[in-house]
């Protein structure tokens, strides 16, 4: 039974170079010293990693996108937490609408949010590109966050909060004092999640992006329609690092996998 | 918990989802069927006419099912060995398939231009074996759109089929061999009709996510290759034609709600018919919806 049949480890193998082979063919273009884009790089060097970081698109777009991530996780945990916590302690009439209403920023594709965004918010009833780009974001993080630390609580007893309120603390300071740090491994999964997601994220941030305010992958997109140098390969290898590192750390602290 | 304060809880996300995702969202799908005079059709007729939209709503189909078909191909197999994988290597494998899915959409589709570029690796391995004597162009093909759709959304294909064969109880299989099933006997008609669920979520999830990718079709098909993603960016930045782009917001979520449910509902009726025993049933991880 534990015998793997030799066809169905060899499919395993050819899907894993399949999946995992263009890191390997960014990693190595990322550390090319050639004037242009050549596979295999024909001189080596460090020359593109710094360049990247003197790019005043990328430094500018980077900070939006950092200021654009954070705010979104931040909006979408304060909205989201307390949503998973109505829904884990309480059973309303029309739950599963609300359930379903709340998933449905991962239904509805990207681009159609960020372009009814544009047209209906920014247009008209002007608000800011930057605000639409964080709400946009916050509606897109909102399911993740509801998810996520529903997960986390469902490995909760109910019964821990009411036995704060028998011992006399409010509903409140349950929630604060017993529920909270009961959870903050999920809402910390939560929030990594979320960040990622907000941070790659492209079809919604595409019409809500514009001279002044864009976020990195929009401004990756937009360097290479232009210019034909080995800069996204290094930039695109130090964000695969930094990502691993993010999702390899917070797995060995939270245990991600737990809640995602 | 009273509840009004369940629902004081529920009330700021209700609102927020409602007043900036529900009804922009809602806005702009209704100026699809906006006609002079009233509402209609007309303006998904008229979109219709035009031969190029044909063809690229076909495109975005044909593409996104083969895509589907390929990746189960692949990772029915795959999945199988990697439930039989020990633990520790186990653990390191689900980590590199999961990986992809959280690291930029941009690093990965980026690599098949380094692969397919004028002076990328296969025309230098193709021009330096002598197998052709100028490069050849390979990008801005639907070839080329397929590998990196392929590619991007294969993990969910992956992570959907091992946890439906995660959780295939061991003695029905048993059973079957002690009834006398040989191998094939075996995996046509216990193994695949059990885990069918987890195709069923694998191919929803890797079908409407080819539908709905926009950086792939952007940077390997440009605009020689259009899907209904690009094709809806050049309506609104460069043909400025707002009807257009709303015709095509509403074929997109039509065409992924009406895959969703549709191949919910044959997973079900299925499952009614089934023999008796309890079909395998994936959770979805979170990491894997809405991706790419």
């Amino acid at each position: 039974m534990n015998r793997i049949a030799w066809p169905a480890l060899a499919m395993l193998m050819l899907a894993l170079v399949f999946l995992l082979g263009p890191f390997v063919v960014v990693f190595v273009a990322g550390f090319s010293g050639d004037e242009t884009l050549a596979f295999p790089p024909r001189s080596w060097g460090w020359r593109w990693m710094a360049h990247v970081f003197t790019v005043e698109a990328f430094q500018r777009s980077f900070a939006t996108s950092l200021v654009v991530g954070v705010g979104s996780t931040l909006a979408a945990l304060a909205l989201g937490v307390p949503v998973a916590y109505a829904l884990a302690r309480h059973r309303l009439p029309g739950q599963e609408v609300v359930r379903t209403v709340l998933t449905l920023p991962l239904v509805v594709p990207g681009i159609i949010v960020g372009l009814a965004l544009l047209n209906h918010m920014v247009l008209v009833h002007d608000l800011p590109v930057r605000a639409s780009l964080l709400v946009g974001h916050t509606a897109l993080l909102l399911p993740y966050a509801v998810r996520v630390v529903s997960a986390s609580l469902a490995n909760l007893r109910p019964d821990i909060d009411d036995a704060a309120v028998t011992l006399g603390a409010t509903r409140a300071q349950a929630f604060f004092k017993v529920v909270l740090p009961n959870i903050r491994g999920g809402i910390a999964a939560a929030a990594v999640l979320a960040f990622i997601t907000s941070f790659n994220q492209v079809p919604v941030s595409l019409f809500l992006t514009g001279p002044g305010v864009s976020t990195l992958p929009i401004e990756m997109m937009a360097y290479m329609e232009t210019s034909y140098d080995p800069s996204i390969a290094a930039l695109s290898t130090i964000l695969v690092v930094f990502t691993i590192a993010v999702v390899a750390a917070t797995e060995r602290l939270l245990g991600i996998s737990r809640y995602v | 918990m009273t509840r009004r304060v369940a629902w004081g809880l529920l009330l700021p996300a209700l609102a927020f989802v409602s007043l900036f995702f529900l009804a922009p969202v809602l806005a702009l799908l209704a100026g699809a069927f906006k006609v002079e005079g009233g509402a209609g059709l007309a303006n998904f007729v008229a979109f219709f006419a035009e031969p190029l939209h044909e063809q690229v709503y076909w495109r975005t189909l044909r593409i996104a099912l083969l895509a589907t078909l390929v990746s189960a191909l692949v990772c029915y197999p795959a999945a199988m060995a990697m439930v039989r994988v020990p633990p520790p290597w186990r653990g390191l494998l689900t980590g590199l398939v999961i990986l992809p899915l959280m690291v930029s959409p941009i690093a990965r589709t980026y690599s098949w231009i380094v692969l397919l570029g004028r002076n990328g690796f296969a025309n230098s391995l193709l021009v330096g074996t002598g197998v052709i004597d100028e490069p050849v162009t390979l990008l801005f093909t639907e070839g080329a759109v397929f590998v990196g759709l392929l590619q991007l959304m294969m993990p969910l294909m992956l992570v959907s089929l091992v946890s439906a064969l995660e959780n295939l109880p061991a003695d029905v299989l048993a059973a079957a061999q002690t009834l006398g099933a040989d191998r094939w006997q075996t995996f046509f008609r216990v193994t695949l009709p059990l885990t069918q669920e987890g195709l069923i979520i694998g191919g929803t999830l890797v079908f409407t996510g080819c539908v709905t990718a926009y950086i792939t079709p952007a940077l390997l098909g440009g605009p020689k290759v259009l899907m209904l993603e690009t094709l809806l960016y050049q309506k609104v930045n460069v043909a400025a034609d707002p009807t257009a782009a709303s015709v095509i917001a509403v074929l997109l979520l039509v065409t992924t709600v009406a895959v969703n449910q549709g191949l919910r509902r044959v997973g079900s009726v299925r499952r009614r018919r089934g023999r008796g025993a309890e079909a395998a049933a994936p959770g979805t991880p979170a990491v894997v919806e809405g991706r790419a």
